[in-house]
């Protein structure tokens, strides 16, 4: 607790004066700082130059109707807030300008909201996603254009991708989202936090805990409670059996492109092996409905012992296929050089996940701003330098270590516990804060803002969105087949993109 | 027979003046003379009359005749055919006085060539045909195909020179025009081995081996309308030049001479199909195949030379049987190949493959025509062109026949480069026909000329091709009876064994059955047919047909925007032989376009063109340019030059004593 | 290869002999909801449901549409003594009106044998293609999980393609979004007869928590007609493997519910 504070304070001290900002009273590590809708662009390049990451842009109502931008700086939560007093449309000085990062984050406020940035230059659409449309920019005898998807050739989720080609290197590359657009946002309005929980897990369904968990921190902290010692290590031990199953399916999946037959089969074993773990341990088969603000809900059963011994016995089969699938030349040459991003770009960015690990940039949720029960274990991050898709498979095996040895420690602090799993939520509870997980697939933020005990805006800044905007560069040497390793290297999620 | 070679040789003579006056006329005249031509050509080829047209001696350097014997039998009714098909072509649709005329010359020369006996008859026709080459390859007045017609007039320039210093030599050794006396001549092997270069040189630049075959591809892709198709009629004339010279005037040869067209005939195949592999302008790649095959066929000439050279006139005729298939079964698809490119071009106005797609469904018998000639010269059995590179490879594979082990490891060498050409020949041909003909429409040909007249010339030539190969022992029978004064012994004998199976010569080592697997190929495939038809509406839950659109991942583009184009599809080899190519790939920004549109620019240089004819051409320049001192205009200097000529003159006379 | 070949071979089996023996269901798993209780209760408890799917009539009739079911637990939270969760894999039927419990007269959902050898009629052959209309991501990796070995569908004669005109039967998962509609369509279009559409998730079936807007169509047979739905959040590989037994029976007997 103290620890985040002074870090918070540390950074705030001396922010206010170089941003021209009036501090704003908000729960740690978050740093709140108000500025003018001009001042706007002008702070936050003050924040990029001071080494800043953009998480997200969003319009939000508490106390009053604002553009609010989020970034992460040495371990706290910035947060920028301009006041538009109720203007309409609302502008402010375009960031996309000269920030690639805030590229995706402006257009969806310009296309949902609105919104008018000068200087903001419209790009593809994220919310009316087209099918039909082929766009091409690279002209010449040799080219034409691709596109895969939106039904993609396997059980994949909608998504389009145009790739302009001239009959095997990729030349240009666009990424087309919105397919899957449900409106979840809007959803969240009116209901109370323990029902509005449901729909914060089915917006991207493969990281139910999550976003689950990082719905419920942000409702935790908007409320200004904590809840027990038990629940969060209980939520731990459920994000971290997530994060096991997503990366396995990764594997599996890049094992199945470059048709390893057997090692495809075994990750798949592994992955169903964790997957009836948790529907053993929570009666769902994804830990849906264990995770709500204030706590956990314990339901279905294991005993701790048990789930130890399994948990031993799936490190000693990792470890096995590992050996193996790291040991195979046939599978390691098609990742490796494949994909390459540079650290640059991944910083240019504002990358996050295991996308920006495996390319030496150390960002981890857990590690930056620590939440639940990852302020007391010790958490090391795995981060990787080459860059490429062998960088990022890597990252995930070491992930899946690591991701055991906190269960072990969970199970160890939990064995002989019997204490209490749910905190009570005031009943009319006012307040708006940001809330954050580390999903298998990066770093996801939610800003929750509840009014007379009722949750009033949502807003989730989730890692496939971020992450996406990189994947049209991420093919500088590669050629049509090598799209597919890529593409599951990143391991994103469209449906948590579109939300 | 005699009469009806006269009556040829007269309508031919006429046609290029009556076609000045009335198009049709000429070339309706052009068609008769080729007709009777080639009557008489096939007539002499089986044994029957040869007839001789006495020239007299009115040439000077003696007696000049037109004589068809078997072997020029032979060339004349391929020139006949192929001729006779273009004229037809022609008078369907007239393309231009001009056109015609030269064609009609071109004929005319191209048969005197194949029919003269005195060397100097011979050298005026052969001049006359490079004449007509180079005024059908000028084209239109744009620079590049100005240029093309310098090039390929220049080459025929070389070669003339290299015929001219060959005939003075065999003058100076035997004293007489006569190919006869050639004949019998007793020369020794280095002087044989000097001719056979020249005369390779020669003909070399006609039918188009490496390194003089430039004048080919930019000779049909400069040439209008149907001037590439009379370009290839041409050939015929190089070809019966490389026979007769190489095979029948100057046998025996040194072995080496058969080395050197092994290894020239594999480079040739493999530089034609690999450049073909490279145009996307349809007759330049035509033209490249047409280097293909001419390399064919001098590997076929190299093993017969070898065979003569180590005197197993079995061997000879394995060789010289390949070559001679070879050249009838390509100049008859090549010339239909061109015949249907031109139908293209009429009816949709381009000249490269990119924008064109799906005219099987405006001009069904074009694609036919087309796709007859495509297989023929990707080599698909049963068609001719599967026989003839059959038989070629078989003839590389009597090399264990061969004493020398320099010349059985070249036969090796030469079959694996032939079968590379036959899988690249197969992907470029694949390319030519699928692009042009099949498919969605690609470009905007919205204004196709409806109702193009079906060109009677190529449907007659499609069903002669299509037979070809079903036809191949009659064929084999023929040439046998016209090659025998080339090689003494009839070797149809050997090789049409059974009724209809055909072996290399060599009998007992391997066998092949055009006729048979042509009937069987049909028999079943209307035995399916049948079976579909009769078993129709009794499946697995009867259904009607339904069409629906193609699947393009549930997008519902236009299926024409999201495809291969042509270039692209030839992408992967130009990848792959990107060093011999000098394949260069370059991203660069869009010109004009939008802000963030880049332009992607590849580019193919070829080797032959990088290090040899751009420096030739530099320093020919270079002593052109020196030369024009000569031309400075002062009388002086006018009468040094006649003073100098005067004491030159003067000089020679003792010497002349 | 060796290696891997003998690693494979060191696992032993553990594919499920689903539909010819069961499958056991852990302890306290959420299949799907019961309704014990279907009498006298009041109005108030439709609020309990986030996504509506508790009807209570006039005369205090209880109905739950398990097709708009996310088996969040509210109800049974809300009411222990009326709804219950079941411990039960299949969750599939044929009609939409068979989604609602208590049933009226008994949908008849064939025996797990017979649907084994329905599918056996069809000579181990069916072709599966899926499309994602709007999903939450969670039934494509239920979905994938039937090609993995412990349930591996292969067995049954089930094979995934990625070309619809090869495909027999298409699994529709997620609620249809709008900019999906038209690519839903042109897949079900392409398909040879006969053909059989699946619903998988209780997006698929009713919209799920997206429900119905300008959005979101409210479920597949708003666009397309479903020959059967299954429901779940997402529904298990099982549940997913009973339901496509039941759309190949369909098949083999020739006839399609519309």
């Amino acid at each position: 607790m103290t620890g985040v504070a002074t870090v918070a304070r540390r950074v705030s001290e001396g922010l206010p004066e170089h941003l021209g900002a009036v501090p704003e009273p908000g729960p740690d590590p978050e740093v709140r700082l108000r500025v003018t809708t001009l001042g706007f662009e002008r702070a936050a390049h003050v924040l990029r130059r001071a080494g800043a990451r953009l998480i997200t842009m969003l319009l939000a109502e508490a106390p009053e109707p604002s553009l609010m931008a989020a970034f992460a700086l040495r371990g706290a939560l910035v947060v920028l807030r301009a006041p538009t007093d109720g203007a309409d449309p609302v502008t402010y000085g375009a960031l996309s300008q000269t920030w690639p990062a805030a590229r995706w984050a402006e257009q969806e406020l310009v296309e949902r909201f609105g919104v008018r940035p000068v200087g903001f230059s419209p790009g593809r659409s994220l919310t009316a996603a087209d099918a039909d449309l082929i766009e091409r920019s690279v002209h010449g005898l040799d080219v034409f254009a691709i596109p895969y998807g939106p039904v993609r050739s396997g059980v994949f989720e909608a998504i389009q991708f145009q790739v302009q080609t001239g009959g095997e290197s990729v030349l240009s590359l666009q990424t087309r989202l919105g397919f899957k657009h449900r409106g979840l946002e809007r959803r969240f309005a009116g209901l109370p936090p323990e029902r509005a929980v449901h729909v914060a897990e089915r917006v991207a369904g493969i990281a139910s805990v999550a976003y689950a968990s990082a719905f419920s921190q942000a409702v935790e902290r908007a409320l200004g409670i904590e809840p027990t010692l038990d629940a969060q290590r209980w939520r731990v031990l459920y994000a971290e059996l997530e994060r096991m199953a997503a990366h396995l399916d990764v594997i599996a999946k890049e094992a199945e492109t470059a048709a390893l037959h057997v090692g495809q089969a075994r990750f798949q074993i592994l992955k169903e092996r964790v997957t009836r773990l948790r529907a053993r341990l929570t009666g769902s088969r994804f830990a849906r409905g264990v995770i709500v603000p204030g706590g956990v809900r314990l339901q279905g059963g294991i005993g701790l012992d048990e789930l130890l011994r399994s948990l031993d016995a799936l490190e000693g089969d990792l470890a096995a296929d590992r050996r193996l699938f790291v040991g195979t030349a046939s599978m390691t040459d098609r990742l490796v050089g494949a994909g390459r991003l540079s650290r640059a770009l991944v910083e240019e960015y504002c990358a996050v996940g295991p996308v920006a690990r495996g390319s030496g940039v150390a960002t981890d949720a857990r590690h930056e701003r620590p939440y639940g029960d990852y302020r007391r274990l010790g958490l090391q991050v795995v981060t990787e330098r080459a860059g490429d898709a062998m960088a990022r498979i890597e990252v995930r095996f070491g992930e899946l270590f690591e991701s055991l040895r906190i269960l072990r420690q969970c199970v160890d602090h939990l064995r002989g516990h019997e204490g209490e799993l749910a905190t009570p939520l005031p009943r009319d509870g006012t307040g708006a804060a940001f809330g954050w997980a580390e999903a298998p697939q990066g770093e996801l933020v939610i800003w929750v803002q509840v009014r007379d005990g009722l949750v009033d805006r949502v807003h989730v800044a989730s890692p496939s969105l971020r992450n996406w905007a990189l994947f049209d560069h991420a093919f500088p040497a590669d050629v049509l087949t090598d799209f597919a390793f890529i593409e599951h290297s990143f391991g994103l999620t469209p449906s948590g993109a579109d939300r | 027979m005699s009469v009806a070679f006269v009556f040829a040789m007269s309508a031919l003579m006429v046609a290029p003046l009556v076609a000045w006056a009335l198009e049709r006329a000429g070339a309706l005249l052009a068609l008769a003379g080729c007709v009777l031509l080639a009557v008489v050509g096939i007539d002499a080829a089986l044994a029957g009359a040869r007839p001789v047209l006495k020239l007299g001696t009115w040439l000077g350097f003696g007696s000049s005749d037109l004589r068809a014997t078997g072997l020029a039998g032979l060339f004349l009714a391929l020139t006949g055919l192929t001729g006779g098909a273009t004229a037809l072509a022609h008078a369907g649709s007239p393309a231009g006085r001009g056109q015609i005329s030269l064609g009609a010359a071109l004929l005319l020369c191209a048969t005197v060539v194949i029919g003269a006996d005195n060397g100097f008859l011979l050298l005026i026709a052969w001049e006359g045909l490079t004449v007509c080459v180079y005024l059908i390859a000028n084209g239109d007045r744009r620079r590049e195909e100005l240029l093309a017609g310098y090039l390929t007039g220049g080459l025929a320039k070389l070669g003339g020179a290299a015929l001219l210093a060959a005939l003075g030599i065999l003058y100076a050794h035997t004293h007489s025009f006569s190919l006869a006396a050639w004949a019998h001549a007793d020369l020794s092997p280095g002087v044989r081995g000097v001719l056979s270069v020249l005369f390779l040189a020669c003909f070399a630049t006609k039918v188009g081996v490496l390194p003089l075959q430039g004048g080919l591809p930019s000779g049909y892709g400069a040439a209008r309308r149907l001037g590439a198709a009379w370009l290839s009629v041409a050939l015929c004339a190089g070809f019966y030049g490389l026979v007769r010279f190489e095979v029948q005037v100057l046998a025996p040869l040194p072995a080496w001479c058969g080395d050197m067209l092994l290894i020239l005939g594999a480079l040739t195949a493999l530089a034609g199909i690999v450049y073909a592999l490279t145009e996307d302008d349809l007759r330049r790649f035509l033209g490249y195949s047409t280097v293909e095959h001419s390399g064919i066929v001098l590997i076929g000439l190299g093993v017969a030379i070898l065979g003569q050279s180590f005197r197993s006139t079995l061997l000879a005729a394995a060789g010289l049987l390949a070559a001679t298939l070879h050249i009838g079964a390509h100049g008859l698809a090549k010339t239909l190949a061109l015949i249907t490119i031109d139908g293209v071009e009429r009816a949709s106005g381009e000249r490269t493959i990119d924008p064109l797609g799906g005219l099987s469904r405006l001009s069904p018998a074009g694609a036919l025509a087309g796709g007859v000639a495509s297989l023929t010269l990707a080599a698909i059995p049963p068609l001719g062109g599967f026989v003839s590179e059959w038989f070629t490879f078989q003839a590389l594979l009597q090399s264990f026949r061969m004493p020398s082990l320099l010349s059985q490891l070249l036969s090796a060498l030469a079959g694996v480069a032939l079968a590379l050409t036959a899988g690249l020949g197969l992907l470029a041909f694949a390319r030519f026909y699928s692009f042009t003909f099949l498919g969605p429409r690609r470009g905007r040909l919205g204004d196709l000329a409806p109702g193009a007249r079906r060109s009677l010339g190529a449907l007659l030539l499609a069903f002669v091709l299509l037979l070809l190969g079903a036809a191949a022992p009659w064929e084999i029978h023929l040439l046998g009876t016209g090659l025998q004064g080339v090689l003494g012994i009839n070797l149809a004998a050997t090789t049409i064994s059974h009724p209809l199976v055909l072996t290399p010569v060599f009998t007992g080592f391997a066998v092949l059955d055009p006729t048979w697997l042509s009937v069987t190929l049909l028999t079943l495939c209307a035995l399916a047919f049948a079976v579909a038809r009769a078993t129709r509406g009794r499946g697995l839950g009867a259904s009607a047909v339904r069409r629906e659109p193609v699947w393009v991942t549930g997008s519902g583009a236009e299926l024409a925007a999201v495809q291969y184009r042509p270039s692209a599809y030839s992408n992967p080899m130009r990848v792959i032989l990107r060093g011999p190519l000098g394949y260069r790939a370059m991203i660069s920004p869009q010109p004009g376009g939008p802000a963030g549109d880049l332009r992607l620019e590849t580019r193919v240089v070829l080797a032959v063109d990088r290090f040899l004819y751009r420096p030739a051409a530099a320093s020919v320049r270079w002593a052109a340019d020196r030369a024009r001192a000569i031309q400075n205009g002062r009388l002086s200097a006018y009468l040094l030059y006649i003073l100098a000529a005067l004491l030159a003159a003067i000089s020679l006379i003792p010497i002349l004593r | 290869m060796l290696r891997w070949i003998a690693r494979g071979l060191s696992g032993g089996r553990v594919t499920t002999r689903y539909p010819r023996g069961g499958e056991p269901v852990p302890d306290g798993f959420r299949g799907r909801v019961d309704v014990l209780d279907a009498v006298g209760a009041e109005a108030e408890l439709e609020s309990v449901c986030p996504t509506g799917a508790i009807s209570v009539g006039s005369s205090g009739g209880v109905s739950l549409d398990r097709g708009r079911c996310i088996l969040c637990g509210e109800c049974v939270r809300a009411a222990p003594g009326r709804f219950a969760f079941q411990a039960r894999y299949e969750t599939a039927t044929r009609t939409r009106a068979g989604l609602i419990v208590p049933e009226r007269d008994g949908d008849g959902d064939p025996p797990r044998r017979a649907l084994g050898e329905a599918a056996a009629a069809l000579r181990r052959s069916i072709h599966v293609r899926h499309i994602d209309c709007g999903s939450d991501g969670c039934e494509e990796w239920e979905i994938q999980a039937l090609w993995n070995p412990y349930y591996d569908i292969q067995r049954l004669g089930f094979f995934l393609t990625a070309y619809p005109r090869h495909a027999d039967v298409l699994l529709v998962t997620g609620g249809v979004t709008r900019p999906m509609r038209r690519p839903l369509e042109r897949t079900w279009q392409v398909m040879p007869e006969p053909k059989a559409l699946v619903a998988v998730g209780t997006d698929a079936c009713s919209g799920g928590l997206a429900g119905e807007s300008e959005l979101v169509a409210g479920g597949v047979d708003r666009v397309l007609p479903v020959d059967v739905y299954v429901p779940g959040s997402p529904p298990s590989p099982i549940a997913i493997m009973h339901g496509l037994l039941l759309a190949v029976g369909l098949l083999a007997a020739g006839a399609r519910a519309t």
